[in-house]
């Protein structure tokens, strides 16, 4: 395997010989790579490949599913995730995700975004300002301001999908991990979603599962291919689409196998 | 296997390549024996070939454009794609140049002011790299495109030394300015096909390695 990221001066998420079982299948094989900070990291690779398996370890999510066993180490901004005194929900917190279909509560826009903050108790007088800064970051205050009391399913896919980043941005995480945010959206929600994930980047490392190759092309900084648990090769988005190393990489991205 | 279809049509791009640098390459010697031998028939069914040599690279561009907007190639299909695109232009010039030359036989009322024997020798060698840059594309050999590129250093030698020579002549004997200036134009255009060949050893180097490497 080409380890093309390697010594990131100041990793966000390190990530070493990890692997995950789901019961007796090995779903994750050894994985290790180095997230760099506030940059978009896409992983791309067939389905099945353990991209999502990845992503969801990066803030436990897998703790919820039964039968799952990990091994090995992941560290964001220097602390073992896995340690004995993780806090989960703190974790959570600062590793926020974003699901393929949105999901927003069935409640006014303004409660899905001050939610979070509310259970992390946040002060009142204060949720005001942290609703208007989330939707702002979200790219989607313009189009909801007048009717912050109306209920979050009455937009369409696109907006709801951004409202679920707003929810996620309210509770100030720094990783944020989208697992293939845009399948469900057409092609114009699809463009203002890779537009804010790219002005994202300034503020927040992140971390994005896409079966779109032209996406992960066009947005991240880093891409990562994974093939049945493996990590193939991980390196500069550039170089990969560009000259990938290696021949399995070649093949998934000029589509001869998938 | 998927993609088929694609698959077919890359494999296809790169033939429509080597068709046209086989058509280029019969244009290059006959323009040259035309004017050698100041073969005047010769010459006229050489300069008729101009359409058709567009035509070819008229065809590769769409195609390219095709499979640029409509299968978004990646990795090294996109450099296939791209050396191409680049590879039938510098054809088409050096078909444009040898059509130059084809044209000098209809001027040259008078015969040659001087033995040909350097400028036989740019074209050879300027022959010997269109061959050898060609088959460098088709198999993706770097070092042969490389080995191919490296001559251009005789030719630009042998164009500066014809050049002092044809301009002393010129000085010593104004009636023969004008033959002699079409054998100016002659070994300039002579060099810009060498240079050409260059042109695509780079592109046969970028197609095999992803490197954009200077070669002349």
């Amino acid at each position: 395997m080409t380890e093309a990221v390697q010594n990131v001066s100041q990793p966000q998420i390190e990530v070493e010989n990890l692997n995950l079982w789901y019961g007796e299948k090995q779903a994750l094989k050894n994985i290790s790579m180095q997230i760099p900070r506030n940059s978009v990291t896409a992983l791309i690779g067939p389905s099945g490949c353990g991209k999502s398996t990845f992503i969801r370890c990066l803030n436990r999510m897998n703790d919820l599913i039964k039968n799952c066993r990990i091994e090995g180490k992941v560290s964001i901004e220097g602390k073992d995730i896995y340690g004995p005194d993780v806090d989960v929900v703190e974790l959570r917190k600062k590793v926020g995700m974003v699901f393929q279909k949105p999901n927003p509560f069935p409640m006014s826009i303004y409660d899905n975004v001050a939610y979070g903050p509310r259970i992390h108790g946040a002060n009142r007088k204060d949720l005001d300002g942290i609703v208007e800064k989330a939707l702002r970051s979200a790219a989607i205050w313009e189009e909801t301001s007048d009717r912050l009391k109306s209920s979050a399913l009455s937009l369409s896919g696109g907006q709801q999908q951004r409202l679920c980043i707003a929810r996620t941005l309210a509770v100030n995480p720094r990783t944020i991990l989208f697992d293939e945010p845009t399948s469900a959206l057409d092609p114009i929600s699809t463009s203002r979603i890779e537009d804010l994930i790219m002005n994202l980047k300034k503020d927040y490392t992140i971390v994005i599962v896409t079966h779109n190759m032209q996406q992960a092309a066009r947005i991240s900084d880093y891409t990562g291919f994974f093939l049945m648990g493996e990590l193939i090769e991980f390196g500069q988005t550039r170089q990969i689409f560009h000259n990938p190393q290696e021949r399995s990489t070649e093949d998934y991205i000029t589509g001869r196998f998938g | 296997m998927v993609r088929e279809r694609y698959l077919k049509q890359l494999d296809l791009l790169k033939e429509s390549v080597l068709s046209l640098g086989e058509m280029v390459e019969l244009v290059f010697r006959d323009s040259m024996t035309s004017v050698i031998d100041l073969d005047i028939k010769l010459a006229e069914k050489t300069i008729a070939l101009e359409p058709e040599v567009d035509k070819l690279e008229e065809d590769i561009e769409a195609s390219v454009f095709d499979l640029l907007a409509l299968q978004q190639p990646m990795a090294s299909d996109l450099r296939l794609v791209v050396s191409t695109l680049k590879i039938s232009a510098d054809l088409r010039r050096i078909a444009g140049l040898s059509i130059n030359i084809a044209k000098i036989p209809g001027r040259m009322e008078g015969g040659h002011v001087k033995p040909l024997t350097d400028t036989k020798r740019m074209a050879d060698i300027a022959a010997f790299m269109l061959e050898n840059s060609l088959r460098a594309f088709e198999t993706q050999d770097v070092k042969l495109a490389k080995t191919a590129a490296a001559m251009d250093e005789e030719v630009d030698k042998l164009f500066y030394a014809v050049w002092v020579e044809l301009i002393e002549m010129m000085a010593k004997d104004t009636s023969i300015i004008s033959r002699a200036t079409n054998l100016l134009f002659l070994i300039r255009y002579l060099e810009r096909i060498a240079d050409h060949c260059c042109n695509i050893c780079e592109s046969v180097v970028y197609l095999a390695t992803a490197e954009r490497i200077k070669l002349n």
